[in-house]
């Protein structure tokens, strides 16, 4: 699927131009796709009349299933009768089959990025997308029927089992087995929070904030699930790229919330950073010079802060500071550009 | 005082009725012997407080049926039912009055609830049939201020909400204490 030109024909028989600069096809993305996930092109374009749009093609099965499931998973997140709060996005333009591929095209959400606002907005910002998602809460049989075969459910059964295949994955790169042996130990309290709708990528450039609002991207990253897996993944992601908001977010939870929920947060946090370590040890069997260094660096790092969570403790800022420097002395120039305003 | 909280949602539920029955809860166990009965898999913990749960992911008619009978058995066992409005509870509280005769004190906390049965008959009639020789109980729930990093601790408005339900325990005592 390297070569663009088919689809791109494709595309303008249909109404839509592409950008020049692709980001999405730069660097370090080919390989964030997800392991045994489908290929899929994502892309930037614009239509007749010159609106910005995302369009996502694939003419792979496995591809074209992802495509198809996160337009089904968007349809169903707007008619969750017992969610209480408001999920907003991005409008659909088409979608449709041609040629061989399935296209979606989507209006591109114009915004501001995350990491450029003041602390506090951020800080708002993501509690704000918290609280819609958490909002929905799938308690009865009625409420598992309307979710069940559109999105994914997640039970603490589920969350043990992968951090044990991940921690056994991963020796002798890292070792979290006393991460495994702490969720084995609050199962319940996972399983207490479990059935809320969580993001599995929620961070800044799965958002667009808008005004008050905030659109959602990437639907196919819905699941039902530990209502902290969201809140995990983004405060995760925040250690490193802004530690104030990442230390903010955790404060608010113990100051607001019971003690079994920062549990379940640290819990999930532990889960999420198990799995961020099992993705690039998969790295290491498919890179070689710069990339492969990369994996390796990032391993280390992100061990490092698992290892921090579970004695909760805080990563020194000169770790940070000195994995952000060996990472991007290690990272390409096409990479370095994909990253500018990703966030 | 052996006191009955029924309510359709309880924590990790987090619409009302759920935040104020266990903050309730907490607050009445060290003076009653208090017992909520919910629905739920797995509820939030209060020291002191027993919690009955009639599992949700069962189907409607069958957790219906499961917390009238649980209802009907702890009804007999309390001095008070204090409910919260619902039709996951008037129902099971229409059924249970037939055969339990003890002092019931309802709340109407949930408004989207109690709004929607005064549009809907059958609602409405359900919530008529099981507020019958009940006695409400007024209680505008003040919401706890949240401590947000970046700004002040709010502690005016947490004054304000301890205040709040100060009062409102000394009124539910006091309708508590007529039985």
């Amino acid at each position: 699927m390297s070569d663009l030109t088919p689809l791109k024909n494709t595309l303008t028989s249909l109404g839509f131009t592409l950008e020049a600069e692709q980001p999405h096809l730069l660097g370090e993305r080919h390989l964030t796709r997800p392991l045994g996930g489908g290929h899929k092109w994502l892309l930037l374009g614009r239509n007749v009349q010159g609106q910005r749009v995302v369009i996502k093609a694939s003419n792979e099965p496995m591809g074209v299933a992802e495509i198809v499931r996160e337009r089904e998973c968007r349809r169903v997140l707007h008619v969750i009768y017992f969610a209480y709060g408001v999920f907003l996005s991005p409008k659909e333009i088409l979608f449709t089959t041609k040629d061989g591929y399935t296209v979606l095209v989507t209006e591109f959400v114009e915004a501001k990025p995350f990491l450029e606002r003041p602390l506090e907005e951020q800080f708002t910002l993501a509690l704000k997308a918290f609280k819609a998602q958490e909002s929905a809460h799938a308690t009865t049989s009625s409420h598992v029927r309307l979710i069940r075969g559109t999105f994914d459910e997640l039970h603490a059964t589920d969350y043990l089992k992968k951090i044990n295949t991940y921690a056994h994955e991963v020796v002798p790169h890292a070792t979290f087995k006393d991460a495994s042996d702490f969720l084995s130990q609050h199962q319940e309290v996972i399983e207490q929070y479990c059935n809320f709708l969580t993001h599995w990528d929620l961070t800044p450039q799965n958002m667009r904030v808008v005004g008050d609002s905030i659109y959602l991207l990437d639907h196919s990253s819905l699941h039902f699930g530990n209502k902290y897996e969201g809140w995990a993944r983004f405060i995760n992601f925040m250690t490193l790229y802004n530690p104030l908001l990442a230390h903010a977010l955790v404060q608010y939870v113990r100051d607001n919330r019971t003690p079994e929920e920062s549990l379940a947060l640290k819990c999930m946090r532990l889960y999420r950073l198990g799995e961020l370590v099992r993705y690039y040890v998969g790295w290491l069997e498919h890179t070689e010079g710069n990339l492969r260094k990369l994996a390796q660096i990032r391993i280390i790092f992100w061990d490092t802060v698992l290892q921090a969570v579970l004695h909760d403790a805080e990563v020194p800022g000169e770790t940070i500071e000195h994995y952000k420097k060996t990472r991007d002395t290690l990272r390409s120039e096409e990479e370095k550009k994909r990253q500018v305003n990703l966030h | 005082m052996r006191l009955l909280l029924a309510t359709p949602l309880y924590p990790p539920d987090i619409a009302e009725p759920a935040p104020y029955t266990k903050e309730l809860a907490r607050r009445l166990a060290p003076f009653h012997e208090v017992t909520v009965l919910t629905y739920g898999h797995l509820p939030e913990k209060v020291e002191g407080v027993r919690i009955v749960a009639i599992d949700k992911r069962a189907p409607l008619v069958l957790r219906l049926v499961r917390y009238t009978k649980a209802l009907m058995r702890e009804w007999h066992k309390a001095d008070v039912l204090y409910t919260q409005n619902g039709p996951s509870v008037e129902l099971p509280i229409a059924l249970a009055r037939v055969w339990v005769r003890k002092p019931l004190f309802i709340r109407l906390g949930d408004t989207a609830a109690h709004q929607y049965a005064s549009r809907h008959l059958l609602r409405s009639m359900l919530e008529t049939l099981a507020l019958r020789s009940a006695q409400s109980v007024d209680a505008p729930y003040l919401q706890k201020p949240e401590i947000l990093p970046f700004t002040p601790r709010p502690n005016s408005e947490l004054a304000t909400w301890e205040h709040s339900w100060q009062k409102h325990l000394e009124q539910l005592q006091k309708k508590f204490d007529h039985v």
